[in-house]
Order: C-alpha cells, then sequence, then structure tokens
C-alpha cells in the first residue's frame, strides 16, 4: 500500500473529521451545555463508541451506498468526498442546514452522471424516502417517550437530586448508545465510497478478533470521527447548545434516546434480520442525518409540550437540506471529476 | 442491590436530609412564633418569652447555617445544574420567613408594647393566620422536590390565607385607630400588626417564584 491511497483517502478522512466535530453536539450538546456531563466524558465515550458502532456495525448502510453507485477508482472516491466535504464546509459558512448523508449521496450521484452510470432509481427513492421517514419516526418516538417518561416521573415522586442522578446516568448511557449509532449509520458516508478501492489486508485483533479489510477502513474513518470530537466539538457543543429548543436535562435524554434509536434502526442488520424473521417492518439500511433526527424529536417534545415552543421554521430548514445538500454536491462532484481527469490526467473511474 | 443504591446516592442523600431539615426548621420557627406570641400576651417579657425568643434566634441560626450548606453543596457537587438557580433562590425566600418570624419576636421583646387585652384575639387570629401561611409554604416547598404535582394545592392555601390575614390586620388597625389610646401607642400596635401581616406577605412571594420554579421543573 503507497502513500498514495492514503492522501486520496484525506478526503473521507476530512469528511470525518467534519462528522465528529458537528455531530458529536447533536449526542451530547446539551449534557455538556447544561453542564449535566463533562466535555472530556463526553468526547471520551463518543469516540469509544462512535468507533465501535463504525466497526460492528457499519457495512449494512455502507452497502446501500454502494448500490446506488459503485466508486470503482480511488481517484473518484478522494473526489466524491471532497466535494461532499466542500459542499458541508459552503453550506455552514452560508449559515445554511446540512447533512453529511445527503451531500454524500448528492456527490454519488454527480460521479453516477460523470461516468455514465445509471443511478439506481429504486435505491434512490429508498435514501430519499428515508430521509423524511427519519425525522418523523424520531419524532414519533420522542412524543411517546416524553409522555412515558413524564408519567413515570409523576407517578414516582423521585427527590430531584435523585432524578439528577438518574438522568446523569442516562445521558451517559444514551450518549454512548448515540455514539455507536452514528458511527454504525454513518461511518458510510465518510468512508463508504472508499470501500470498493480499500487495498487493506484483514487485521487479526488477538487470537479470536479478526478485522476484514472494510472494518478496517472503517477503524480509520472512525478515528477520523473520533479526532473531530476531540479536537472541534466542544466549540460546536457551546455555540450549538440549545438552539432548537430550551431543553432540560431529561428532555435532552428523551431526544437523544429517540434519535440514536433511528440511527440504529437504519443502520443494524442484525435488528433488520430480526424484524424480517418476527414478521415485522424493518427499515431500509440507509445512512441518515443525526441532525435532522434529533430535530425530528425535538419538534415531537415541542408538539407533546403544546407546540408553543417549537420553531417552525426548523421544517424548512430540513426541506431546504433534503434539496439543496444533493444537488450542489451532484454539480461540485461533476466539474471537480472533470478537472481531475483532465488536468491531473487521473483515472476516476473504471470501464 | 441495595448497596449500589446507597452508593449511588451517597452524596445526594446528606443534602436531601439537609433539605427536609431546613423545611422542619421553617415549620419549627412558624409553630414557637405562635407560642411566643400567646406567652407574651399573657406574660409580657416573662422568662417563657425569653426562652422562646431564644429558640426561635437558634432555629433561625441553624437555618442559616442549613442555607449555606445546601448553597455550597449545590455548588461543589455541581448537582442539579439545571435547577440549581431556582433551588437557591427558594431556599433564601424561605430562609427569609424564618428569619422575619426571630424579627417580630424579638420586636415584642425589645419594645414591650402594652396591648389591650380587647385586641388579644386579634392578634392571635393574625400570628395564627401568617404561622399558617408559613406552614403551608414549608409543605408546597417540599413538595416541589419530591411531588410536584401538589405544589399547586399547597400554594393556593397559602394564597388563601394570607387575604384572611390581610383583612384581619386591618381590622385590627382600625380598631387601634378607632380606640381612645395615645397615639404613640396606637403607632406602635399599627407598625407592630404589619409586621406580623408581612410574614404572609413574604410567604405569599414565596409562593408567586415557587410556582414558576414548579413550572420550569416539569419536563
Amino acid at each position: 500500500m503507497d502513500l498514495s491511497y492514503f492522501i486520496f483517502l484525506s478526503s473521507g478522512l476530512f469528511l470525518g473529521w467534519s462528522l465528529g466535530a458537528n455531530d458529536a453536539a447533536n449526542i451530547f450538546g446539551t449534557a455538556v451545555g447544561t453542564k449535566m456531563v463533562k466535555f472530556r466524558t463526553a468526547a471520551i465515550i463518543s469516540s469509544i463508541f462512535i468507533i465501535l458502532g463504525a466497526v460492528i456495525t457499519g457495512s449494512g448502510a455502507s452497502q446501500t451506498l454502494s448500490s446506488l453507485g459503485a466508486v470503482n477508482a480511488l481517484p473518484g472516491a478522494f473526489m466524491v468526498a471532497l466535494a461532499a466535504a466542500i459542499t458541508i464546509y459552503w453550506m455552514v459558512q452560508l449559515g445554511l442546514p446540512v447533512s453529511t448523508s445527503q451531500a454524500i449521496v448528492g456527490a454519488i450521484i454527480g460521479w453516477n452522471i460523470y461516468s455514465n452510470r445509471p443511478t439506481e432509481l429504486g435505491v434512490l427513492s429508498q435514501i430519499v424516502g428515508t430521509w423524511v421517514i427519519c425525522p418523523v419516526l424520531s419524532g414519533i418516538i420522542a412524543i411517546l417517550l416524553y409522555y412515558l417518561i413524564r408519567y413515570r416521573l409523576k407517578k414516582s415522586k423521585i427527590h430531584i437530586l435523585r432524578r439528577d442522578t438518574y438522568t446523569r446516568i442516562g445521558l451517559v448511557l444514551v450518549g454512548a448508545f448515540g455514539a455507536y449509532a452514528l458511527g454504525a449509520n454513518n461511518i458510510a458516508n465518510v468512508m463508504g465510497v472508499f470501500v470498493d478501492s480499500s487495498p487493506f489486508q484483514p487485521l487479526r485483533l488477538g487470537s479470536s478478533f479478526t478485522l476484514n479489510s472494510t472494518q478496517v477502513l472503517f477503524l480509520i474513518g472512525g478515528i477520523a470521527i473520533s479526532v473531530g470530537v476531540f479536537t472541534y466539538s466542544h466549540k460546536v457543543m457551546s455555540t450549538v447548545g440549545n438552539n432548537l429548543m430550551s431543553m432540560s436535562p431529561v428532555v435532552a435524554w428523551i431526544a437523544v434516546f429517540s434519535q440514536a434509536l433511528v440511527l440504529f434502526l437504519f443502520a443494524s442488520q442484525g435488528l433488520k434480520n430480526f424484524l424480517t424473521i418476527h414478521g415485522l417492518p424493518s427499515l431500509p439500511l440507509v445512512p441518515v442525518s443525526s441532525s435532522q433526527a434529533i430535530i425530528g424529536a425535538v419538534i415531537g417534545i415541542g408538539l407533546a409540550k403544546g407546540g408553543h415552543e417549537v420553531h417552525w421554521g426548523l421544517l424548512g430548514h430540513i426541506a431546504l437540506g433534503w434539496v439543496a445538500t444533493p444537488i450542489i454536491a451532484t454539480l461540485l462532484c461533476f466539474v471537480s471529476l472533470f478537472f481531475l481527469e483532465n488536468v491531473f490526467n487521473l483515472t476516476v473511474y473504471l470501464p | 442491590m441495595f448497596n449500589g443504591k446507597l452508593s449511588l446516592f451517597s452524596h445526594t442523600q446528606p443534602l436531601e436530609n439537609k433539605i427536609d431539615l431546613f423545611h422542619d426548621k421553617l415549620l419549627d420557627a412558624a409553630m414557637n412564633f405562635k407560642k411566643a406570641i400567646r406567652i407574651y400576651l399573657k406574660e409580657k417579657r416573662s422568662d417563657d418569652y425569653k426562652k422562646i425568643n431564644k429558640q426561635i434566634k437558634q432555629i433561625e441560626h441553624d437555618a442559616d447555617n442549613l442555607r449555606r450548606d445546601i448553597e455550597a453543596k449545590l455548588y461543589t457537587q455541581n448537582l442539579i445544574p439545571d435547577l440549581r438557580a431556582d433551588v437557591l433562590n427558594l431556599v433564601e425566600n424561605l430562609d427569609k420567613v424564618i428569619n422575619k418570624f426571630d424579627e417580630v419576636v424579638y420586636e415584642f421583646y425589645i419594645e414591650q408594647p402594652d396591648i389591650p387585652e380587647e385586641y388579644h384575639m386579634r392578634f392571635k387570629e393574625i400570628c395564627d393566620l401568617s404561622s399558617e401561611c408559613a406552614e403551608n409554604l414549608s409543605i408546597a416547598s417540599r413538595a416541589f422536590f419530591r411531588d410536584f404535582s401538589s405544589v399547586r394545592d399547597f400554594s393556593q392555601k397559602v394564597y388563601f390565607i394570607e387575604h384572611e390575614s390581610d383583612v384581619s390586620s386591618g381590622h385590627l388597625k382600625q380598631a387601634i385607630f378607632d380606640s381612645e389610646l395615645p397615639l404613640a401607642n396606637k403607632l406602635q400596635l399599627n407598625n407592630l400588626t404589619s409586621e406580623i401581616a408581612e410574614i404572609a406577605d413574604i410567604a405569599e412571594d414565596c409562593v408567586d417564584e415557587l410556582l414558576i420554579f414548579t413550572i420550569k421543573r416539569d419536563i
């Protein structure tokens, strides 16, 4: 394996870094912002569980992205990830809502168009469908949880100091689950396009564990996300904080749990198999936006509280994210691939 | 399981006890205040009155120590960060009521007012109403920590009793100024009546804030 591989992989690592910097705030933002959990604790837990989620459960959503567009040349994969990363950076600069999942899907479609490959409309509609289902499902789960927890808290007549202790433990546990689900679901965004060109050999860990080539790639991506969590998410947590709705720690717990559950539903092959075997409806394994999942949860809780605190503008933000992000990423990827192929003479796709 | 639970709450249990103890102090102050005014009306500044005055001073002193301890622990152990400011406000408000009980009993001790017998009933009545206000405030505040759905019930009682106290103290003041007492005496009794009624007013202010805290405490 030569150094050039890592140069091409750098765009994916950058994407991973930005994902860690932004999306960890969705998991631990309120807990850290309200000083219920220390940033250091949040960062360590996030990092460990994001990596575990990425390595253990990350392959499901990644396969769906591959079926949308199997980026088969390394320079092409580099540009797909870079186009997604630049789109995200650009939209963040413009103050527009952005999702890594939507950016990467747009960039893959850009690669498909450039390489004259048809985009599987069935897969695309499945992916776009999940973007709508994701916040709605998260909202429904949050509403149910809100009523259940509120009822239980009223019944239990627990002292606020004890409730505080339980909430802290709950925030750490749900944060770990949220980080695991984020790693499992969103590693596909970061490393999915590099899977087909992965040069890694299986890695033996002790005598009983072996990571396959894709898992090694996901481990590297997971580490990039963790670096993002450690180096930049504190800043995002302190600025983003409670900007969706002023949340109590218990409400934050509900929102994060709903988000994590939805991300996990869209990531876990095991859960999908379990639901299918038992004749229950299962969801496709697709990378979804953790930000939109949490916005869905917060809006759900806001509705359960009477709807006075809901910022309805957020719905417009989500819809804008669905449309603007993939279109910009598609265009950017298409133009960039043209430059990469014609100016730098690199093979961006194999026939 | 039991041990696990114990260690999980090992740092909150002592604070829970202190908060409970603080509420007990408010109840003690209210009870002793009622008793003190009755002793004064019967025996004026007797040894018994001096003794109960000291007791109330001690309650006030203990409550101050508990308040400081609660405040320090909430901050040093970084407990309930979202509600800490409200809890501190609440504890300080309750402490104001305890201080007022001590202040009024001490004023009687210093001024030794002459209270004609025909006003004794009225004085006892407004003392009882002020004490009741404080007692209900204590119950409402205790509920804030465990069972916030009943805060409203006890708060409503405080509002009702405070209104009764206003009416009663108004009648007493009118009776004092309609009497043939010397003006200095009238002014002194008027001032003491206002001081006693103020206990109920402070309790009402506490309840106003407590109800806001309760709304915030709901998830």
